[in-house]
């Protein structure tokens, strides 16, 4: 295979590659050689390679990630707990819709970071005060994704199932499940963003260790080299997890593996 | 296949359906309206009609989804009151689980019935080989034709042995080659299986050629205006659609159908 080929191939990874080298490097020089300012106030990619080195082999940075990572977990698993059957029942019931509707439509309109300061009042700076929070910020689009992704089940198919005899119990597991699960993960995506913006708010409001924490700290001591190792991170992380669903998506729905346009 | 014995009763009966459609805001739409047939084991039945006469609606009772406001619906002696093993749909639309291959959907109704993993494997297999589909066992609707989809809704529905078929449009969204090819097949199935076959179509070509008589249904609210026998040999073959004896029954169902289509020429 030539060159050509190889480019024809794999045309999007070859350019994903390349604008970001290209971004790098234009970074490192335009602030080495163009303007070359104070690393109080900006910093470059050689600067953010050297701590990202020097943290990695550390002890803190590792201990951060595991706080926040608990936090995490616990309230994204809740959410997940929570939110998908929540998600269901109002899809499916009618009534269970009207009476929550109101409620958890303005809930998740709102700007819910601003209840931080009370859930950390409420749950304490520990793990359970952010693992709160996460939870509160990511349940919404579970619970919103499962219920649209019910309501838009193919009546089709249910009156299939109910026709072959099936019971209320066969209508959840083998089509409005089935049927939610694009909606599902659609949603989980949305969720991952939303419960690391609720880690690093928790971190940065009241905390005295994990990633976000970290990050605030480096912040107002002025090493912004190592503040930019804690956003990278959390970036590739995000990264990292959200195509991990778009994986589970072509797993879990095979269906819509065709309907994928590349 | 006229009964042997007066005294029995008709395979399917349906005596003086009536069914009003309730909805807030808006009239109420009367879909059907004393109607009433019957029909012989079997049989292969075709209904014909104007669009929103009911013919749907009628089939969905006889699958049980949908209850009658007033009138009896019977089967083998005994009434209607929901879906049952003995009866099987084939929709227009497939009505195919998306995220199931061929073989899962075939096997659909055996297990919602709790037969065996094994066993309605193996039944699946059968009717995919009856309607011609090996070879595609694994794989997805959506990587199937149109015509191949409603085959694996046949197959499905032939799948729990039901005695009677209801077959809602099941081919009209198929191109006419695939349409006739899907017709000559079900000829066959049909006389093979023995089955009692309910078919609505709008094509009066199709009632003509597949049916041993055609229920001809007014506009809504729909009853049965007129019932014609189709009395050609059977096997019927492609040919056959070309005799003047087959066109001289399409235009006695056209003629027929076609005061229900025009609007105003009733009554
Ligand atoms: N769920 C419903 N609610 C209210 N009205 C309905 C409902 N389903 C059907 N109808 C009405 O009942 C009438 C009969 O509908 P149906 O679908 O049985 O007609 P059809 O004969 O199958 O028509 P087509 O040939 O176009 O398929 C129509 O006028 C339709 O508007
Ligand atoms: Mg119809």
């Amino acid at each position: 295979m030539n060159a050509k080929d190889y480019y024809t191939e794999h045309r999007r990874l070859v350019l994903g590659v390349f604008s970001v080298i290209f971004l790098v490097a234009a970074w490192e020089l335009l602030l080495t050689y163009v303007f070359p300012v104070n690393p109080f106030f900006f910093t470059k990619p050689s600067l953010i390679a050297e701590a990202f080195k020097e943290q990695v082999q550390g002890a803190k940075l590792w201990h951060d990630l595991a706080i926040s990572s608990r936090a995490f977990l616990w309230g994204f698993s809740f959410a997940v707990i929570v939110g998908i059957p929540l998600g269901l029942v109002m899809g499916w019931r009618r009534r269970v819709e009207y009476a929550l509707d109101p409620f958890l439509t303005a809930m998740y309109a709102s700007p819910l970071v601003a209840l931080a300061p009370l859930l950390i009042i409420v749950f304490g700076v520990g793990v359970l005060g952010k693992a709160a929070l996460v939870f509160l910020l990511s349940v919404f689009p579970f619970v919103f994704n499962v219920f649209a992704g019910v309501k838009s089940t193919d009546a089709l198919l249910i009156n299939v199932i109910r026709s072959f005899g099936g019971t209320d119990k066969d209508l959840y597991f083998k089509v409005i499940l089935p049927s939610t699960m694009p909606y599902l993960i659609a949603g989980a995506r949305l969720a991952i963003g939303r419960g690391l913006v609720g880690i690093i708010v928790g971190e940065f409001y009241a905390a005295s260790e994990g990633i976000g924490f970290a990050i605030s700290q480096a912040g107002d001591t002025y090493r912004l080299p190592d503040m930019f190792v804690g956003i990278i991170i959390l970036s590739v992380i995000a990264v990292v997890l959200t195509e991990a669903m778009r994986r589970l998506e072509l797993t879990v729905a095979p269906w819509r593996a065709g309907e994928e346009v590349r | 296949m006229r009964r042997p014995l007066a005294k029995m009763p008709p395979f399917i009966r349906a005596n003086d359906i009536t069914l009003v459609f309730k909805s807030k805001n808006r009239d109420p739409v009367t879909a059907l309206n004393n109607l009433s047939f019957e029909i012989e084991r079997g049989e292969f039945v075709s209904i014909v009609g104007p669009s929103g006469c009911g013919k749907s609606t009628f089939l969905n009772m006889l699958l049980g989804l949908v209850r009658p406001d007033s009138g009896h619906m019977q089967m083998n002696g005994t009434p209607i009151k929901g879906p049952g093993q003995e009866r099987a749909m084939v929709f227009q639309e497939f009505g195919l689980l998306p995220w199931r291959t061929v073989t899962a959907n075939v096997e659909l109704g055996l297990e919602l019935k709790g037969v065996a993993a094994a066993q309605r494997t193996q039944r699946a297999m059968e009717l995919i080989k009856l309607v011609g589909l090996n070879g595609f066992e694994r794989h997805y609707p959506h990587e199937l034709s149109g015509g191949m989809k409603q085959r694996v809704g046949l197959a499905r529905a032939l799948a729990t042995e039901p005695e009677v078929l209801l077959m809602d449009e099941p081919f009209a969204a198929l191109d006419a080659q695939t349409r006739d090819l899907m017709q000559a097949e079900l000829l066959q199935i049909w006389e093979r299986t023995k089955k009692t076959v309910l078919f609505v179509t709008h094509s009066i070509e199709e009632a003509a050629y597949l049916s041993d008589r055609v229920i001809v249904m007014t506009a809504r609210p729909g009853r049965t205006k007129q019932i014609i026998d189709i009395n050609l040999p059977r096997p019927r073959d492609y040919e056959m659609r070309l005799t003047p004896e087959f066109n001289e029954i399409k235009s006695r169902i056209w003629e027929v159908l076609k005061e229900e289509l025009i609007p105003g020429s009733r009554r």
